[in-house]
């Protein structure tokens, strides 16, 4: 091969895998094969994987599929072993096309029993405002994030041994990738040390779409906040103890939109629906951020609006805990 | 004049108004002339047996035939089996059995018991057929008994009674979003309206969270079969057993989010049947154990 061939078949092969950076989409080349072992502990692999893609998602899982789209979701891989007894351990890969949005799926739930597969801790920050796990255990059922990963490995019967087996597949899947960072978006929140209010860490989830929002804190059936997948959102519970030793809780939304327009016509939507008899006393204001704070029927709800993000507090006592809550957020500065 | 755009959302839940917004969502403000409560009481029946899965969760068909027979008998009022049977259907019919698919199915076990049960009863073996899917061609189909599997749903908070007939609208997906209010007017398509004659809730092993995906963490052995002739209540009593289950797993109210509106909708606005518990009497049979009603 000559020097201006060898040139040519690099510039080619470099532009086939840069490609998909020009089109806005995370390229990161990970390791798509895993090598599945064929028996562990008495479990044999079943054939090939099933392969799983937005077009038949729904012949799959049933409206569950609408989960997985409202993160970025790529496709999913179903493996499956069977031991002599008929017993089955499903394993679920879903390759997501952001890290972020395999965080997304596992901070959902954060219930169950922590366990390592041998990936690092996550720093001092994050340790405040989520909890610090990337895999958790609970009857059978193991769900990691691992870099563009969500997994789910489950046994339909719990039977003796079957935990061990989970545990090793989750290790074989995860040893040698990545660990990146939970989303920068949670950096929004600031952890108040002389607040009466707890911040649940437990209860945060990271969520682009209004049906996870609604599964969490339902606030309307319809997309009243105009949140997408081109949006990021936190949803964070606060509670505190009465002398009562009766329990308070409040919720904080941060979105972030992908222009102040939008943040702008997404708080105009929820007022319309959501404060109707409020709206003429919201009036955003582009050039300044923008707040407000209003007593319902569930207790006092407030806005933040600054830039592209806006923060809304729900269900709290008072209006001073509403105001509270709202300036524990770090909203866009209107200068970026 | 335009007319406002109006939307459901939490403060309708904590006013108790989400009947008259939907009515106005759904129908327009003509829907108050003909919003007049049913008066009429509605029925549903528990029947649990312990033993009717062992410590691997394998259901028992015995049992199963056994609660079967027992629920029967409560929801008709009659002495024996068969002629339970014949008062829902008649050999004439032809009979689809509509049970759950995918994530937390009904179980095989309680198919197989009411098939051959209702052979027993005189209905030939030809006239039953499986009923569930979009491709089903419900024409012939004179009798539909509906065999849901138990669960909570992310995406309606309920996933059991009203939405087991989602895939005879032919676009399941549209009925997933805001518009989950109107899963109840599936029950109205000429090929469904009328033909319910039984709704046989499968409740060994329900889903109490993060249905229909299983999560084995909210699965727990229930061991019952609900039932009914009004779906509306049937759903009705489902969730209560499921809010009760979540409130005892947090140890404090957790409420279904999103809060399941089709069970309201489905009595409100598609008159289906009583969503109101002070409307309907609960009979319980068998084991008492946790029962959560």
């Amino acid at each position: 091969m000559t020097r201006s061939k060898y040139f040519f078949f690099f510039f080619v092969l470099f532009s086939v895998l840069l490609f998909p950076l020009s089109h806005g989409e995370a390229c990161v080349m990970r390791p798509e094969k895993i090598n599945f072992p064929d028996t562990i502990d008495g479990w044999r692999l079943e054939g090939e994987p099933k392969r799983i893609d937005k077009a038949n998602i729904f012949d799959y899982m049933n409206g569950a599929g609408e989960l997985y789209l409202s993160y970025h979701f790529d496709h999913l891989l179903v493996y499956k072993y069977k031991n002599k007894s008929g017993n089955d351990i499903v394993v679920e890969l879903y390759t997501m096309k952001s890290p972020q949005d395999a965080f997304g799926l596992l901070s959902l739930d954060w219930g169950g029993e922590p366990v390592n597969l041998g990936q690092p801790e996550d720093g001092k920050f994050m340790k405040a405002i989520i909890p610090q796990n990337r895999a958790l255990y609970g009857k059978g059922l193991l769900r990691v994030w691992s870099d563009n990963l969500y997994i789910r490995i489950m046994a339909f019967r719990d039977v003796p041994g079957v935990k061990k087996v989970i545990l090793r597949l989750g290790e074989i899947i995860t040893a040698g990738r990545s660990h990146p960072l939970p989303p920068e978006m949670l950096r929004s929140v600031k952890i108040s040390t002389d607040s009466p209010w707890t911040l649940m860490k437990d209860r945060t989830a990271y969520f682009r779409s209004y049906l996870v929002l609604n599964s969490l804190f339902y606030i309307s059936h319809e997309n009243i906040l105009n949140l997408d997948l081109s949006t990021e959102a936190v949803i964070v519970t606060y509670e505190r103890e009465l002398e009562t030793r009766e329990k308070q809780t409040a919720r904080l939304v941060v979105i972030k939109y992908p222009d102040q327009e939008r943040a702008v016509t997404a708080l105009d939507s929820f007022f319309k629906a959501y404060l109707p008899d409020q709206k003429s006393q919201v009036t955003p204001d582009r050039e300044r951020e923008s707040q407000g704070f209003f007593h319902i029927e569930d207790g006092w709800m407030g806005f933040r609006l600054s830039g592209r993000e806006l923060a809304l507090v729900f269900e709290c006592p008072d209006k001073q805990s509403a105001q509270e809550m709202t300036e524990q957020v770090l909203l866009d500065s209107l200068s970026n | 004049m335009k007319k406002e755009k109006i939307t459901v959302t939490r403060r309708d839940f904590i006013r108790g108004s989400v009947g008259a917004t939907l009515g106005f969502t759904l129908l327009g403000p003509e829907w108050l002339k003909g919003a007049v409560s049913s008066d009429s009481r509605s029925s549903v029946v528990i029947v649990r047996d312990k033993n009717v899965m062992d410590t691997a969760l394998n259901a028992d068909k015995e049992v199963l035939e056994n609660m079967l027979e027992q629920t029967l008998l409560h929801v008709t009022g009659k002495k024996n089996r068969n002629e339970a049977w014949l008062t829902l259907v008649s050999p004439q019919d032809i009979i689809g059995l509509v049970p759950t698919p995918l994530m937390n199915p009904t179980h095989d076990e309680l198919i197989d018991v009411v098939k051959e049960s209702l052979v027993s009863a005189g209905i030939p073996a030809e006239n039953i057929r499986d009923a569930q899917g979009r491709s089903v061609d419900l024409e012939p189909i004179t009798a539909l008994i509906s065999l849901p599997g138990l669960k909570a749903h992310w995406l309606t908070g309920i996933g059991t009674v009203i939405k087991n007939y989602i895939l005879y609208s032919g676009a399941p997906r549209n009925y997933h979003h805001q518009n989950s209010t109107k899963l109840g007017e599936i029950w109205n398509l000429p090929q469904v309206k009328g033909k319910t004659k039984l709704i046989l809730v499968d409740a060994l092993h329900p889903v109490c969270d993060k249905g229909p995906q299983v999560d084995p963490r909210y699965r727990w052995p229930y061991n019952g079969l609900i039932a009914g002739t009004d779906p509306v209540a049937v759903e009705a009593v489902c969730l209560k057993i499921i809010m009760a289950k979540r409130e005892e797993l947090r140890g404090e109210p957790w409420p279904l989010s999103p809060p399941p509106i089709c069970v309201e909708a489905a009595d409100k606005i598609y008159k289906l049947g009583n969503s109101d518990l002070n409307t309907i009497d609960i009979e319980t049979i068998g084991w008492a154990e946790d029962l959560l009603v």
